[in-house]
């Protein structure tokens, strides 16, 4: 009887009904820091290889016209593409406009900016959720444990004689909160490094291939105005 | 510029994520009930405190006496602690007495000593008479028994030739006797024959007697034999409702056995309910002794006291009293503490009072065992 008494699911289902709903809030916050760890695990992973992808065929030689030809512009793509396709087509525009190098230059550049911090939103998405729940799902469990304390001290105070029997049960079901946050939050840190780290790296190669990328036509804007002047 | 589509290519919807995450939910909950139940058991195996019922009538009659008399609490807490200033008393008498004897012990052991001593010198002569003694008597043995074993022989073969000689003399004797027989045997043979020849004729003789007599007799038979099988009939009627009643009979009382063995199987479960209501109640007590029960620094592994205790009708302690002391009065008097911090067991009054009048009376034997 006793035995029973102080198995796991017995002294959830008696705790008290603060501690239950610090319990609730502690189990969703870990099923949804869960869910966007699997969901931007994966979307990183096929963002990484899609990276891999572009960048093979973009260094491959081929022609940058027929590069951008083949992006369909009602099917926008992302990542790295979709930097290309931005700043591509304000070269395009903006090269029967102005005559002057710098302009276009800025132009495009302040285009690939935009894209940028468009791939960068969509990279890091969630990720928030995950810093929050890692941070504050201890405090919360301890919330949840110090309430439960308080009751068994109350209970103690109702009881003539305090044995360790009458206290044991609400303790034992206090910390069984805390575990709870700490069991919340230990993936959720674990994973929220790891997962900025990673979008952080995608995120500098696409820096890195805008500037390669400005840096080639900026060659071909010099070339184009030698020939010209 | 650059519309975004909410399809996103990368995004794999939320469903998948999802249902992974419950999962790894759903296999840490499992594993962490199929685990429980296996841990669990290995800490109650070491109890320190063991109890036993005292069920003598004798003794709950003294309980039930020293409940009428104490009908009140104050009365029962006096009750509690005269038991021990008297016990503290006759343990210093026991020290004193004690300490005095072992004086008186060591004073014998001295004289002893030099008793033994001397007692030693003593058997160690008589040990070497005997031995010399023992040596005469067993050469003596030995030559007698070599005398007596010549002696035997000589008369032995002295008798088996005078039974050869006898032999063989009536062995003669034997022979001309047989032959004397089968001359008298030779005589007798004839005289039968011809008396064998007679007697072939008065068989005839009696032969046709019997066929007359036989055809008689078989029609006597027939009669009888009919008046057998009615009589058999009816004696088989007669028994087979005699059988049928019997039967009816013994239905009745298997039915009855029956019902006196549900009875008793009722009886049984109820004193089995009994048992366990004390066990239960006991081990409550144990618990909280045992919980109770600061263990002296003194007290070693080996040590176990027992202590009989009794109860009020509430649960109260009235007595506890030392049934076999541990040897170290600290060891018995932090037992007594322990039950009377543990008091009172208001669990007894939760119990059918049949039972409580058994209960309350009980030994606990202490062991601080591997505790410490």
């Amino acid at each position: 009887m006793n035995d029973n008494a102080m198995s796991i699911p017995h002294l959830i289902m008696n705790a008290s009904t603060v501690v239950q709903l610090v319990m609730l809030l502690l189990t969703v916050g870990s099923i949804l820091s869960w869910i966007v760890i699997f969901q931007r695990g994966i979307a990183l992973r096929r963002a990484q290889k899609e990276y891999a992808q572009f960048e093979e065929t973009f260094w491959s030689g081929v022609d940058l016209n027929e590069l951008y030809r083949e992006i369909p512009a009602d099917d926008p793509r992302h990542g790295a593409e979709h930097i290309f396709q931005a700043g591509f087509r304000e070269f395009n525009r903006l090269m029967p406009k102005t005559r002057n190098a710098g302009t276009v230059l800025e132009g495009v550049q302040r285009s690939m900016r935009v894209a940028w911090s468009r791939e960068e939103d969509r990279l890091t998405q969630h990720l928030v959720f995950l810093a929050t729940v890692a941070s504050a799902s201890p405090y919360i469990g301890l919330f949840g444990t110090v309430w439960g304390i308080m009751g068994s001290f109350q209970s103690l105070s109702m009881t003539q004689q305090a044995t360790l029997a009458t206290v044991a049960p609400w303790i034992a079901e206090a910390l069984i909160a805390t575990a709870m946050g700490l069991f919340a939050a230990i993936p959720a840190v674990i994973f929220y490094n790891r997962l900025s780290n990673n979008a952080g790296r995608l995120l500098g190669k696409y820096e890195d291939f805008a500037e390669e990328f400005h840096a080639i036509l900026h060659r071909n804007l010099q070339g184009r105005d030698s020939a010209s002047s | 510029m650059a519309v975004k589509h909410p399809r996103d290519p990368q995004d794999i919807g939320y469903l998948w994520p999802a249902v992974f995450a419950i999962a790894v939910h759903l296999l840490i909950v499992l594993f962490s009930l199929v685990q429980w139940p296996e841990g669990e058991a290995e800490p109650d195996s070491s109890s320190i405190v063991q109890a036993t019922l005292v069920s003598t009538e004798a003794f709950t009659n003294q309980a039930q006496q020293a409940n009428d008399e104490s009908a009140a609490m104050e009365a029962a807490d006096e009750s509690v602690e005269e038991p021990d200033t008297s016990a503290a008393e006759e343990e210093a008498a026991e020290e004193q007495a004690a300490a005095e004897q072992a004086a008186r012990e060591a004073a014998e052991a001295e004289q002893a000593e030099e008793q033994a001593l001397e007692a030693a010198r003593a058997e160690a002569e008589a040990q070497a008479q005997r031995r010399q003694e023992e040596a005469e008597a067993e050469a003596e043995r030995q030559q007698e028994a070599e005398e007596q074993r010549r002696q035997e022989e000589a008369e032995a073969e002295a008798e088996r030739e005078r039974e050869a000689e006898e032999q063989r003399r009536q062995d003669e004797a034997e022979a001309e006797a047989e032959a004397e027989r089968e001359r008298v045997a030779e005589e007798q043979r004839r005289q039968e024959e011809a008396e064998a020849e007679a007697e072939a004729e008065r068989e005839r003789e009696a032969e046709e007697q019997r066929r007359q007599e036989e055809a008689e007799a078989e029609a006597e038979r027939e009669r009888e034999a009919e008046e057998q099988r009615r009589q058999e009939e009816a004696e088989a009627e007669a028994e087979r409702e005699r059988e049928a009643e019997e039967q009816r009979r013994q239905e009745e009382a298997e039915a009855a056995m029956q019902r006196q063995l549900e009875g008793e199987a009722q009886a049984a479960a109820e004193a089995q309910q009994a048992e366990q209501a004390a066990n239960s109640f006991l081990t409550i007590v144990k618990r909280a002794v045992e919980q109770a029960w600061i263990i002296p620094s003194s007290a070693s592994d080996s040590m176990s006291a027992t202590l009989q205790v009794r109860l009020g009708p509430s649960g109260e302690v009235l007595t506890t009293s030392v049934v076999s002391s541990s040897g170290d009065s600290n060891f018995d008097r932090s037992a007594m503490q322990a039950i009377e911090q543990a008091a009172p067991f208001g669990e007894l009054r939760e119990l059918p009072t049949e039972q409580q009048r058994n209960l309350r009376q009980f030994n606990l034997r202490f062991t601080p065992g591997d505790v410490r």
